[in-house]
């Protein structure tokens, strides 16, 4: 399936990512080799192999008990901007 | 041209579990900013989640609940979008293989049977809270972060918004009876959001569906939709078309805008989350979940018309209240006292005390078992109806049993007839002029008479006996 | 022979005799590392007050007669994508250049109960992308064979930092190759254990269901007690396995007489050179005169191994890294208009082109439209693959196979074209793919006096066979602890 500049743009959109960054255009165009590499699986027959839930390792779960939680302090003392107890972000309209 | 409204409803209903879905961090509701926040709650690098064993257990309550089919081997999946309120930006949720599918609730509107279907449940995790301050910012508060929900989904089997409002009704009703969910509407607990199209009635074929978000009440669910479905026969009346969209409800201004179109539409990219393995339901743990479910209200509210003879508003207060419920058909499987007079004091007394207090039942002492015990005393005429009130007050109140709190108060009513009988002669003997009366034809003294002798007896006498006694005496004069 | 010479068995014995102390081990490890660094460049942060106390303190229970583990006061590294409390932990991006984590990684406590000393934390690809630790945005490393070379990677940093005797041991990660590929660049040993069997709590994320830490040493004894303290269950990751974890050091047994030893002919082929081909054969021959068994068998799914991995592997990675959005830690952009703006530049100027490569990759394959053609294909292919590989282990014990195409090519010959880069993970994506363990040791030298390694592949769980095959390889061949520079 070969990739269109349309699509590459549409999966940075949806990646957060600049199609219009530094070095994207060389990024763009490394994907046509990638996507021809990965395109090979499709010459695959897996016969009636399908995906289906991994059932290898199954219930791992925990009790519904309570553990402390952290300081505020200490979450948020990698934020790059913090207000009011809670990291900030340009104002959100919905 | 008539049209029929077509509703199908997305509800999300938070978990009563003691810790988020993923982490020990406590679910309470209110807590200071980021204070019930973890590494794995707020998305820190290297963080991974481990499935709370209770979510899927109420999950599949519910589901059970609601006629689905439990798929007994599920799975996690994430579904991925940027958003403040997202630390992973990606909820985990369940995708292509839900915990339960294709069920059904049966309710009443307006008296009339109605079905609405299910088609699936499923576990995930809440998004944090942004808060919108006065300034230019938004700032975000990961305590919701990982409180679990699950979301039901129906298929669209609504026409209206009273039948909209009676399934959410019912769905609250079930998840307080399977003790699921705290019912908290004002801290949002049950929150939905509502797809609405319209055809020309009589039409199969489906109309263009537009999502409508930001739903926060049952009566905001109904304004909600009546507004849509004018908006949209208003869109096609004006030989417009129905555009499908996404828009956000504003319940103070009574109208809803776009939020996102088509176009914009989201790609989750879900796929199964790798940090979480599947979740496989055993025989042993189905049948503990099939063991929890209580009898339904549906099926209590038929019952109580038909095996109590109440009325269908009256049954239909009593099953929806869990508590009130339970309180009714534990005292009835006593067999002792008439079932009518249980549900009669649960509808009157009991139930404006709790209203007058604005508490619960178990914010009380009271137990079915002395509930039972003191409608006996009146049934055995043991105390008057009007001491049962004071009595019932105190086993609101106190650990007493009812005798002692009958003995305390003094409330015991004297029904030996020797007793009355002395009563009755010494205010005959107090009153000749009434007995003069009474022998020259005025038989309505009677009652001044009862009067007199309830008022020796300082009002214990049983009024019932008083008058035989009396009636008796007097005759034979 | 120098402390920094020695191997982690060896420093377990001279301190459990009191022949050395942990302060003293640790101060012979930065003396090396001062020695060394500036030409190797294995670590983004050296931890060098903290290794000091860590040391007085173990050197301090022992003197108080406490009961410690056998690798108590050995300096260890650790790649710098596992979390350390208060300590910088980077990924080798500038998207996470000041990132201090709030916790500690699973794996972390473990070294720490078991006494160990950690000298700092080792540079890596970023987020462990890569495979000649070139893509690095902090830090460039280099062979310490031959400065002039790649080390491999992604675990470049800990495959250096060992083979250059600045510690004894590392600590990795290996997503498709990472701890495998640069041991064998390096000429160490490097064991990526069975998917599940090391907690990946506080390992960040490149691709989950991939992921696993390891053990480095520059003996086969190093790899496996350094794999003691590692393996175990823990409850904070749910794909760890809860099982009996035995030592492995305690089982080593070099008698491999009557094993069997799969030699799989996709291996053996185009693409790998010729002097890699031979010296692994040779090393087949060796098992052969050992008393082993070698039988060629067919692993016939290997060719689609690299495209499953890329679609599984970029597919995981682009939802893990979606967290890095200059919201909550790491990279902000300095100037943004609003929220998206905030995210695209925070991530396009955070990270470096190789993740954004992936990133796009994986965002492609799980996209409307073509999750069905690529990401549920490549799971249903990668069923397949665990089939051929359980059919295989019905006729062998282990299976050998070279670790990389060639030995560790020069620095900057492969950066421009990612896709030549990709093709280098041929041999040993598959095994991650299969999340069986697999042991890398050093087998010969190519005619530039460069290392090469051999690749033993194991059923799950099946790392007693690995390192007891590994052992009798190193015992006959010589081919241990081997200190560059």
């Amino acid at each position: 399936m070969a990739i269109t500049r349309e699509n590459v743009e549409y999966i940075a959109k949806l990646a957060r990512l600049d199609p219009k960054g530094e070095g994207f255009d060389k990024i763009a165009e490394d994907m046509q080799g990638i996507v021809a590499m990965v395109d090979q699986l499709q010459e695959l027959d897996l016969g009636d192999i399908t995906d289906v839930i991994d059932t290898e390792r199954k219930n791992a779960m925990r009790e519904d008990v309570a553990v402390p939680s952290y300081d505020r302090e200490t979450i948020l003392a990698n934020a790059p901007s913090v207000e009011c107890g809670g990291v900030s972000v340009p104002r959100v309209v919905e | 041209m008539r049209y029929e409204p077509v509703i199908g409803l997305e509800v999300h209903a938070e978990l009563s579990t003691k810790t988020k879905i993923f982490c020990g961090c406590s679910t309470a509701f209110g807590a200071e900013i980021n204070t019930h926040v973890c590494p794995v709650c707020t998305g820190q690098p290297g963080a991974l989640p481990v499935l709370n064993k209770q979510v899927v257990h109420y999950a599949a309550k519910m589901g059970v609940a609601t006629h689905c089919r439990i798929n007994r081997l599920c799975k996690s999946d994430r579904k991925n979008y940027f958003y403040p309120d997202l630390p992973k930006a990606y909820q985990i949720s369940q995708f292509d293989v839900p915990i339960c599918e294709d069920g059904y609730v049966d309710f009443e509107v307006d008296g009339e049977p109605k079905r609405v279907r299910f088609e699936r449940i499923h576990f995930e995790e809440d998004a944090g809270k942004l808060l919108h301050d006065e300034g230019e910012g938004t700032v975000v508060d990961f305590n919701r972060c990982g409180v679990p929900l699950i979301e039901m989904v129906t298929k669209p089997d609504i026409h209206s918004s009273a039948e909209a409002k009676e399934f959410l009704e019912t769905i609250k009703t079930t998840l307080s009876y399977l003790q699921i969910c705290d019912c908290r509407m004002e801290e949002g607990s049950i929150r939905c959001d509502v797809n609405v199209s319209v055809r020309p009635e009589g039409s199969e074929e489906l109309g263009t569906r537009v999502e409508m978000k930001n739903i926060n009440s049952f009566s905001a669910a109904v304004r909600a939709i009546d507004y849509e479905v004018n908006r949209q026969i208003e869109v096609l009346e004006d030989g417009g078309k129905i555009i499908q969209e996404t828009r956000r409800w504003d319940d103070s201004k009574v109208k809803n805008l776009v939020m996102r179109t088509k176009e914009d539409a989201q790609d989750y990219r879900y796929f199964p989350d790798p940090d979480l393995v599947a979740v496989e339901i055993d025989d042993a743990w189905m049948a503990q979940i099939e063991s929890e479910i209580p009898e339904l209200p549906q099926s209590r509210y038929k019952r109580y018309i038909a095996d109590i003879g109440l009325q269908p508003k009256e049954a239909r207060i009593l099953s929806d209240a869990f508590d009130k419920a339970c309180l009714l058909d534990e005292g009835v499987a006593m067999h002792r006292v008439d079932a009518r007079a249980i549900a009669n004091w649960i509808l009157s007394d009991i139930s404006k005390y709790l209203n007058d207090k604005g508490i619960e039942l178990k914010d009380t002492r009271l137990t079915a078992g002395k509930l039972v015990d003191m409608i006996e005393l009146i049934e055995k005429n043991v105390i008057s109806g009007n001491a049962g009130k004071k009595v019932l007050i105190q086993l609101f109140e106190t650990d007493d049993s009812v005798d002692a709190i009958v003995e305390k108060l003094g409330l015991k009513q004297v029904s030996d007839e020797g007793a009355i009988q002395k009563l009755v002669d010494e205010v005959l003997a107090a009153n000749p002029k009434s007995v003069e009366d009474y022998k020259g034809g005025k038989k309505n003294v009677v009652g001044f008479l009862v009067g007199q002798c309830m008022k020796a007896s300082k009002g214990k006498g049983n009024p019932k006996i008083i008058n035989q006694c009396l009636n008796k005496t007097l005759a034979k004069l | 022979m120098e402390l920094y010479q020695k191997t982690a068995a060896e420093l377990s014995v001279m301190l459990k005799n009191k022949e050395v102390s942990a302060v003293e081990l640790t101060k012979a490890a930065f003396a090396r590392t001062a020695q060394v660094e500036g030409q190797v460049g294995a670590y983004i942060t050296l931890t060098e007050q903290q290794a000091l106390a860590d040391a007085a303190a173990i050197d301090a229970k022992r003197a108080a007669g406490e009961a410690l583990s056998p690798l108590a006061g050995v300096p260890v590294s650790v790649k710098d994508n596992i979390c350390t409390k208060g300590v910088k932990t980077t990924c080798a991006s500038k998207m996470l250049e000041n990132f201090l984590p709030p916790y500690n990684a699973t794996v972390m406590d473990r070294l720490h109960a078991a006494g160990l000393v950690m000298t700092g934390k080792t540079n890596l690809d970023e987020f462990a992308m890569g495979s000649s630790c070139e893509n690095s945005a902090l830090q460039k490393t280099r062979n310490p064979h031959n400065l002039d070379h790649v080390t491999g990677g992604s675990s470049g940093g800990a495959a250096a930092s060992v083979a250059a005797g600045e510690v004894s041991i590392a600590v990795g990660s290996d997503t498709g190759g990472s701890i495998r590929q640069p041991a064998s660049f390096c000429g160490v040993v490097g064991m990526k254990p069975t998917y599940g069997t090391v907690s990946r709590y506080g390992l960040i994320a490149f691709a989950s269901s991939l992921d696993q830490i390891g053990p480095f040493g520059r003996c086969v004894e190093d790899a496996a007690m350094l794999a003691d303290v590692l393996m175990g269950h823990d409850a904070m990751d749910s794909t760890s396995v809860p099982r009996e974890y035995e030592s492995l050091t305690a089982g080593l047994n070099a008698d491999i007489r009557g094993m069997k030893i799969g030699l799989p002919k996709e291996y053996f082929g185009e693409g790998i050179s010729e002097e890699v081909s031979k010296a692994v054969l040779a090393a087949a021959e060796t098992y052969r005169q050992l008393g082993a068994e070698v039988v060629e068998i067919s692993l016939p799914l290997s060719r689609y191994a690299l495209p499953i991995y890329y679609i599984l592997s970029s597919a995981e990675a682009s939802s893990n890294l979606a967290r890095f959005d200059g919201v909550k830690y790491g990279y902000r952009a300095k100037e943004f208009d609003g929220l998206i703006d905030l995210y695209v530049k925070s991530r396009s100027e955070g990270f470096g082109p190789e993740v954004q490569r992936r990133i796009m990759l994986g965002t492609y394959v799980l996209s409307s439209g073509y999750y069905d053609a690529y990401y549920k294909k490549a799971r249903a292919a990668q069923r397949a693959i665990r089939a051929d590989y359980a059919k295989a282990f019905e006729q062998v014990d282990v299976i050998l196979t070279p670790v990389a195409p060639t030995t560790a090519y020069r620095i900057g010959e492969k950066t421009s074209d990612p896709l030549q880069m990709y093709m280098g993970d041929i041999c040993t994506v598959s095994v991650n793919i299969a999340g069986l363990p697999a042991l890398v040791q050093p087998c010969g030298y190519d005619s530039a006096k460069l290392p090469i390694g051999m690749q033993l592949i194991g059923p799950r769980f099946g790392e007693q066979k690995l390192v007891n095959a590994g052992l009798a390889f190193e015992k006959a061949s010589g081919l241990s602890n081997i200190v560059a520079l």
